[in-house]
């Protein structure tokens, strides 16, 4: 069963990439077919905030932005990192880094200078703005934990001449250059300041902006239907758009999304909706995609829960709660194989991930050592309580909740199920007020490629997606040598070794990695993800 | 008596008299002593097959609802995931669902709580719809400016929206509910703002009822207000009342589906219900594979509708006096 | 007549500030914060929080929220949702298709509803009485998403008579499928209201004195059952109109249908109390019209009802 199950996915990638090469050769011969002028349509969702980098921290305005602006570096599909904007990017220490531009210009033709990013990123910082992406600049000297600076201008910035600037972080980050490629991190024009000092209403609703697109002039975003990209001829980097321009059309539900594709409306469709699952790889009026991905889900079992805390009793039960866990079984019976069970806590497709972590045996699934465990914790301290694991209920996870809950009662013979809070932010409201007294869903896309993005923020001793209240000094030690290595061998190294300790002390349950599950239409090439679980719009073309 | 003469052309304006209302003068036995027209109602009722076949399902429905056990041995909420959509077999006469529960044991155990839902949230509406109508459909002015405002207000904010933030606010302060108190919040829920469906409905009926002659002979004949318009005007009113009742019934059900679906109905850990397994099903629709994991509880659902539907006519026509012919 | 009408549109104004009153109470009770909510699952400044808060009133109790709302409507200003966007904008852009959307429905489940009904109702017991109940009993039985999206498959992808889809440029034609859809379980209630009028009504005095005086079936039908029996379906009706427009939330996603359902369901998930009370606001002046409207109805099918 697991067998053919494995070579059934190997088969789908190799037709996936099959048809990727086939549809390359078609591009060079200068096939009719397949014109670079042709605008592809893409899914989305209407931006919940301004078209500006540092307001904007949600998928639905994220990928328009990540379209519409250049920074520093860019991300190659594979997730490794080229210098776009930056000429170089240099640093003695680690902690102080200087940035050398090359000769970029806006679309509207004025020049993309040091101020251009210094003035845009101490905008985001500066606590009055009120900009939802601050958060990404907690690592500059000069704001405060959650990446907020109290004066207008940031200290750890300074410009040295027009095409100059320097970053000086609170302490030396060896990968920070690979963040720099983060929509926060992207450059501002003059043009978008208004004389208040404030990134005007017009800029945020038609910006000028530096990267592969630029906004099909005014009107271009047509709120709750769609937004039209053109390409930018002044761009000149990395991702020089093979198409004649984007335009996402916004849905409110996958399914209608899916059953555009299917009618040929649409043109590529990242993510399919649940329905569509078991029928997607097989549906002959799409072209399915099915790749692994790199969301890692799991569910957080805060230190404070009784029966769960950080001493050995806990540690058995979390370990017999993994260990109970068919994640084979859910994958393939809930999931239909768009999953992948964990085998660490970052993403196969990170560079230096690890599948054989010391320790990892405790995701696999084994009933008996499950329930010899819980017996041994019980033996400590006897259980009475309920296990129950909450979650959002406008996200679509009941169905895995249930299975993972139903698991836990057949294996371990305890009381468990799933606790639906009706919105987002009531189950946020009560994880951030750490009222929450029970195992609740989490899960972390990388805001850039790096297993340390994984790994820091959420179980580093009060980091800030730190939810559970996790604190091991041990981690800690490992994570901030591996911020400071040199070497990337031993960088990786010393991320295995962090996550052995997380794999002892299990703050959350790893359970899958959410795989690429997207189709487009027929007719459509190169359609091809990245490891943001994107596609790589500008080189999709029709 | 003696002969009339016919005027030539005559005929043809006289009706047979099975059409006239004669009929019904020649068929009311004088001789019976005057009974309430409540009585009447239940003597006409145990006379209609509609009301007996109604019945019969009712009471099947209701052993179902109160002894699920008696028809299977499976266990309802034993769900194991290596039966995802496993075909029928021996003990699971019509196999399982996608999270390996059987189907014939959750549809049979989820009657109780679905039922449940459909026939109280009804009641509710009902009787705050009958009541609210009545009064503002009979005394008219201020009163019904007043009970008809209300009912506006309530029933303009839409009830999704308010049963998410209803169940919220419950789910905060009453976190730990069992079976009988997820279904009453869920009840709670649908039918606070759903009861001036039912109260426009009788409002309109008793309008047109109010103006009729019976009831100015009532009236002439001394009868009081009050006693007028329960006795003559309500249960002369009630057949739109009931025909959308009975529906609402069916509906509110499916609304359970529907908040199942948003993760705000009943707790899908602690009650069985087919709103659930309707709404877990859901995913199952494009495929085209497995529909019977969806059409098992909705045949269940529609089978309960049809008996309420079929109750209401007998009911209705029970109440009718004009349709009491032969 | 006229001060009639003039006396009902004035309660319009209590009904208002009675719903808005109701709806910020509960958003303000409900649990959750939304602000938090718009981080996603980053670290949030209590500063900032503070701040943004500020900026849309909730920090203030929900009386004097409720207060500034009220003064806002007055001129036309209906605040900003959290996207920053005026949400007379939203709801200007969101009307338009809904209300058509609606007005569709009801014009398919009104003809087909009152025509089934009425053929049913006369013939009671027969074989179209019979199919007719089984039909609302499916009707009613399966969940609406089923039916959208069989449809919308058979029609818009298998047979590609129509688009799948709605999506922001909608148009009349577009909106047939969705609109039948939607007026489904709406075409039950009004089968089964205007079958048991007819029913009734065939036995009345009246109808039986039209029926002697040898009028023929499509007369009494027309002329005498109908009219009589229209007052239930009329009220029916009524109050129909704004359920479907704020109750097509499933419709309007099948179909990608940017409009009032899917606006109001994704603002109270957001918690965004600027939009869900303007569009309570709107869904107020829907049913007071509807109501009256269904009222001056009344007196014309039944000349018998007169308003003071």
């Amino acid at each position: 069963m697991r067998l053919s199950r494995r070579t059934r996915l190997a088969g789908v990638a190799l037709v996936a990439a099959a048809s990727l090469t086939l549809a390359a050769c078609g591009g060079d011969s200068g096939d009719d077919s397949s014109s670079s002028d042709q605008v592809i349509t893409v899914d989305g969702s209407e931006p919940q905030n301004p078209l500006v980098p540092s307001s904007t921290n949600e998928t639905g305005g994220g990928n328009v932005i990540d379209e519409l602006y250049a920074g520093l570096v860019a991300y190659k599909a594979d997730g490794s990192t080229v210098n776009e904007v930056a000429d170089s990017i240099e640093s003695e220490d680690n902690k102080t880094w200087t940035v050398k531009l090359k000769d970029w210009e806006f679309s509207d033709g004025s020049k993309v200078t040091a101020d251009s990013f210094v003035k845009a990123w101490s905008y985001g910082a500066f606590i009055d703005n009120a900009q939802l992406n601050a958060y990404f600049y907690y690592p500059i000297a000069g704001t405060n934990d959650e990446g907020n600076s109290e004066t207008p201008e940031l200290s750890g910035l300074k410009v040295v001449d027009e095409k100059t600037f320097t970053i000086t972080l609170k302490q030396a980050e060896a990968d920070f250059p690979a963040r720099l490629g983060y929509s926060a991190f992207f450059p501002l024009p003059d043009a978008a300041f208004g004389s208040d000092g404030k990134v005007t209403k017009e800029f945020g609703e038609n910006p000028i902006t530096n990267g592969p697109y630029k906004m099909d002039g005014e009107g271009a975003w047509e709120h709750d239907t769609q937004i039209r990209l053109v390409p930018n001829e002044k761009y000149d980097g990395e991702r020089k758009p093979e198409n004649g321009g984007l335009t996402f059309k916004f849905y409110t539900d996958l399914d209608a999304a899916y059953t555009d594709v299917q009618a040929g409306n649409l043109d590529v469709l990242k993510t399919v909706p649940d329905s569509a699952l078991t029928t997607f790889e097989s549906d002959e009026n799409v072209q399915p995609v099915s790749e692994p991905g790199s969301v890692f889900q799991s569910f957080t079992i805060p230190q404070s829960m009784p029966g769960f805390g950080s001493d050995e009793e806990g540690k058995l039960r979390r370990q017999a709660i993994s260990l109970a866990i068919n994640r084979e079984e859910i994958t393939d019976k809930i999931f239909n194989g768009t999953r992948t069970p964990a085998k660490d806590f970052s993403s196969p497709l990170m560079p230096g991930f690890n599948e054989d972590i010391e320790g990892s045996e405790v995701l696999s699934f084994d009933p008996e050592k499950a329930k010899q465990l819980w017996a041994q914790a019980d033996e400590i301290k006897k259980f009475n309580g309920k296990f129950q694991i909450g979650y959002n209920g406008d996200g679509g996870h009941q169905a895995w909740v249930d299975a993972v809950s139903n698991q836990l009662k057949n294996n371990l013979g305890i009381q468990a199920s799933g606790k639906s809070y009706p919105t987002f932010d009531e189950l946020r409201k009560d994880v951030t007020d750490r009222t929450i007294k029970i195992a609740f869903r989490t899960g972390w896309q990388p805001d850039y490629p790096s297993i340390y993005n994984y790994l820091a923020p959420v179980y580093g001793t009060g980091a800030g997606s730190n939810d559970g209240d996790y604190s091991n000094k041990q981690f800690d030690d490992l994570i901030n040598q591996a911020a400071g290595a040199q070497d990337e061998d031993e960088r990786y190294k010393l991320y295995s070794d962090a996550q052995a300790v997380l794999m002892q002390d299990l703050p959350a349950i790893p359970t899958w990695y959410t795989n690429i599950a997207a189709a487009s239409a027929k007719g459509v090439n190169n359609v091809e993800f990245n490891w943001q679980n994107l596609p790589e719009y500008h080189k999709l073309t029709k | 008596m003696p002969e009339i003469a016919i005027r030539p052309g005559q005929e043809r304006f006289v009706a047979p008299l099975e059409e006239t209302p004669l009929q019904d003068v020649d068929s009311v036995d004088l001789s019976a002593a005057p009974e309430s027209q409540w009585k009447e109602a239940w003597k006409r009722l145990r006379k209609s097959p509609l009301f007996w076949i109604s019945g019969t399902l009712l009471v099947i429905i209701a052993i179902v609802v109160a002894f699920p056990g008696l028809f299977t041995s499976a266990d309802p909420s034993y769900e194991n995931l290596s039966d995802s959509l496993a075909p029928a077999r021996e003990g699971h006469p019509l196999g399982f669902t996608q999270q390996g529960g059987d189907v014939w044991a959750r549809t049979l155990y989820g009657a109780r709580a679905s039922v449940a839902v459909g026939v109280f949230a009804t009641l509710f509406v009902t009787v705050v719809g009958v009541v609210t109508g009545a009064i503002a459909g009979f005394f008219g002015g201020w009163v019904d400016s007043l009970i008809s405002r209300l009912s506006d207000i309530f029933f303009s904010i839409p009830l999704l929206l308010a049963a998410i933030v209803v169940i919220s606010i419950i789910n905060n302060i009453w976190p730990e509910r069992q079976f009988w108190g997820s279904v009453f919040v869920v009840v709670g829920a649908l039918a606070l703002f759903a009861w001036p469906q039912i109260t426009r409905q009788m409002r309109g009926a008793v309008l047109s009822v109010k103006s009729l002659e019976f009831v100015d002979a009532a009236t002439a004949i001394g009868a009081s207000r009050w006693k007028n318009l329960v006795r003559h005007i309500v249960p002369n009113a009630m057949a739109p009342v009931i025909v959308t009742a009975t529906i609402t019934l069916g509906v509110f059900i499916v609304a359970e589906a529907t908040l199942s679906f948003l993760g705000l109905g009943l707790p899908r850990s602690s009650v069985v219900s087919w709103g659930n397994d309707i709404a877990a099903a859901q995913v199952l629709v494009r495929s085209g594979q497995h529909l019977e994991v969806m059409f098992v509880p909705a045949t269940a659902l529609a089978i309960t509708v049809l008996a309420f539907i079929l109750l209401g006519d007998a009911v209705r026509e029970a109440f009718d006096p004009k349709a009491r012919k032969k | 007549m006229w001060w009639y009408v003039g006396k009902r549109l004035l309660q319009t104004i209590p009904v208002i500030l009675g719903a808005t009153f109701i709806i910020y109470a509960l958003v303000f009770l409900r649990p959750g914060d939304p602000i938090a909510g718009l981080f996603g699952e980053k670290p949030v400044n209590e500063g900032v929080k503070e701040q943004i808060e500020a900026q849309y009133n909730l920090d203030k109790p929900f009386l004097v929220q409720w207060l500034l709302f009220l003064k806002g409507a007055v001129t036309l200003d209906f605040g900003n949702s959290y996207t920053g966007r005026p949400v007379i904008d939203l709801v200007s852009q969101a009307f338009p298709v809904t209300i058509t959307l609606a007005l569709m429905a009801l014009a398919i489940e009104m003809v087909l509803g009152i025509v089934a009904g009425t053929i049913a109702g006369l013939r009671r017991g027969g074989l179209f009485d019979s199919t007719m109940l089984v039909t609302s009993l499916i009707v009613i039985a399966v969940p609406i998403f089923v039916f959208g999206f069989v449809l919308q498959l058979i029609f818009g992808v298998k047979l590609g008579w129509v688009d799948p889809t709605v999506g922001g440029d909608w148009s009349v034609s577009k909106l047939i499928l969705p609109a039948f859809v939607l007026g489904l379980v709406s075409f039950a209630y009004v089968l089964r209201l205007t079958r048991t009028s007819v029913a009734e009504n065939l036995s009345t005095d009246h109808v039986r004195t039209a029926r002697a005086k040898g009028l023929t079936q499509r007369q009494v039908v027309k002329n005498h059952v109908l009219r009589n029996s229209l007052i239930p379906v009329v009220t029916f009706l009524g109050v129909d109109l704004g359920a479907l427009m704020a109750g097509a939330v499933v419709t309007e996603s099948i179909f990608n249908i940017p409009g009032v359902g899917n606006l109001a369901y994704n603002a109270i998930k957001r918690g965004e109390n600027p939009t869900v009370v303007s569009v309570v606001t709107i869904m107020v002046l829907v049913y007071v019209l509807a109501s009256l409207l269904v009222d001056l109805l009344y007196a014309w099918l039944d000349p018998r009802i007169r308003y003071a």
